[in-house]
């Protein structure tokens, strides 16, 4: 009986049950769910705040992780792809490898843990609120209200507008 | 290949690949184990000293520059004045090169007579009451402003931390004792303090380089043509700043020397206004500061 169960284990049946756990392991990573938990977020065509915004998705909304690079997620939201900043998924924690690009090739160096692990560190809230301690005489409460300072789009168009200006 | 050979690889790679990924080592021989581990440090010091200042800690640095700044220059609360400086900021810094930030654009007025404008990491841009009244007309502002946007678009702020408070702030993350405890580990907000005094220096202190200078007029140059605004407008400005280079303010942090006036009268020179610009010219008459 045993030697009947390696005789079996022997043949490609065995490579065919070693890759279908690897992408039961995989399944996961693709279909990773992310909840928007920041009002008013942009998805962005690229990796950077410096490219054009594609969509603007609403506080609460759920997204699909489709990877994640430094600080950006890759994710699908309504069918429109591009890139959402870490600041609209703060609770989201960091993928640690993915394994659908490890098994189907492209570059994993990206997802590395120790490259996540630095990304999530560095100036952050925390940092800001001890540096606050330390220098209690700062005025945040006045760059705070600078930081709600807003023009509405349809109040920009039409300064835009009648100043001749270029849209 | 035999099939049980074939059966035993594919369990080997398996093994492999789901061992990696769930942080379980693969025990590698004795003679290959130190080479390892030097690989290994020299990956992570290599992401360490490669990694440049993201936008968010641009931003948190920016907030902090800010503060100091509206702790010694309190803010105009004029919310009329307030949205037409936005109104002509915004139109600006989405023509830029950088039209989008972490924390996006953000224009306020500081209520002081001292000439001034300042540029903080991230996109707040505070001009002061006495830089307004100095400006004639809208499109001078715009220039002003422009020139401040170019700041924020090519990093002159943020990139006055030295490389090596930078290269100090990277080793301290990836101390063990960080990765462990996270935090704000004492060190990391000292990093932190140095690195707004660096910024803090330069903008509000010693001013910017001659070629930040020289690159933020280039720069200001193209949004102010991109938006619509007469590009002269900043030589027009700069004629208004001259012979004023020993004093303090503006004339300190942003000299308006002979040589830099020269070189943006060639790139846009001072014109009349047009009839677009006078309807702009309007508007900004009718604000009070």
């Amino acid at each position: 009986m045993k030697a009947g169960f390696w005789r079996f284990c022997g043949k490609p049946a065995l490579l065919a049950a070693a890759l279908a756990l690897l992408l039961l392991a995989a399944g996961p990573g693709w279909a990773r769910s992310l909840t928007v938990s920041r009002p008013n977020q942009q998805l962005y065509q690229e990796p950077s705040f410096a490219s054009s915004p594609l969509k603007t998705v609403p506080q609460g909304a759920k997204v699909t992780l489709i990877r994640q690079e430094g600080e950006w997620y890759k994710v699908d939201y309504q069918g429109t792809v591009g890139w959402l900043h870490r600041q609209a998924v703060p609770e989201a924690a960091p993928a640690k490898v993915d394994l659908s690009r490890l098994i189907f090739g492209g570059p994993v160096a990206e997802t590395k843990s120790e490259e996540v692990a630095l990304a999530g560190k560095g100036f952050t809230p925390e940092v800001e609120a001890g540096y606050r301690q330390k220098n209690p005489g700062l005025n945040y409460a006045q760059m705070d209200e600078i930081e709600s300072f807003g023009v509405a789009p349809a109040q920009l168009e039409k300064f835009i507008q009648e100043g001749g200006l270029n849209p | 290949m035999r099939p049980a050979v074939l059966g035993a690889a594919a369990l080997l790679v398996a093994a492999l690949l789901l061992g990696g990924c769930a942080g379980v080592s693969v025990p590698l021989p004795a003679a290959v184990q130190p080479a390892a581990d030097i690989a290994v440090k020299t990956g992570a010091k290599a992401v360490r000293a490669s990694r440049p200042i993201s936008d968010s800690e641009e931003y948190y640095v920016g907030r902090a520059v800010g503060a100091r700044i509206l702790a010694r220059y309190p803010l105009y609360r004029n919310p009329e004045v307030t949205r037409y400086v936005n109104e002509v900021g915004l139109t600006l810094a989405r023509k830029s090169s950088r039209p989008h930030t972490y924390r996006g654009y953000h224009f306020a007025v500081l209520d002081t007579e001292e000439p001034n404008a300042f540029a903080c990491p991230g996109g707040t841009i505070l001009i002061t009451r006495g830089l307004l009244k100095l400006c004639d007309n809208e499109d001078q502002l715009a220039a002003v402003l422009a020139h401040e946007v170019a700041h924020i678009v090519h990093k002159d702020g943020i990139n006055s931390i030295s490389q090596a408070r930078w290269t100090e702030v990277l080793t301290t993350l990836g101390s063990e004792a960080a990765r462990q405890y996270g935090g704000p580990a004492g060190q990391l907000v000292s990093l932190f303090e140095d690195s707004v005094e660096d910024v803090f220096k330069t903008i509000v202190v010693n001013g910017y380089s001659r070629s930040a200078e020289e690159k933020a007029d280039r720069e200001a140059i193209n949004i102010l043509r991109k938006a619509g605004y007469n590009p002269g407008a900043l030589a027009a400005v700069l004629m208004k700043m001259q012979g004023k280079e020993g004093a303090g303010g503006i004339y300190r942090t942003h000299p308006p020397t002979q040589e830099r006036l020269a070189k943006v009268q060639a790139l846009a020179p001072a014109t009349p206004p047009t009839g677009e610009e006078l309807v702009r010219a309007e508007r900004f008459k009718k604000l009070e500061f």
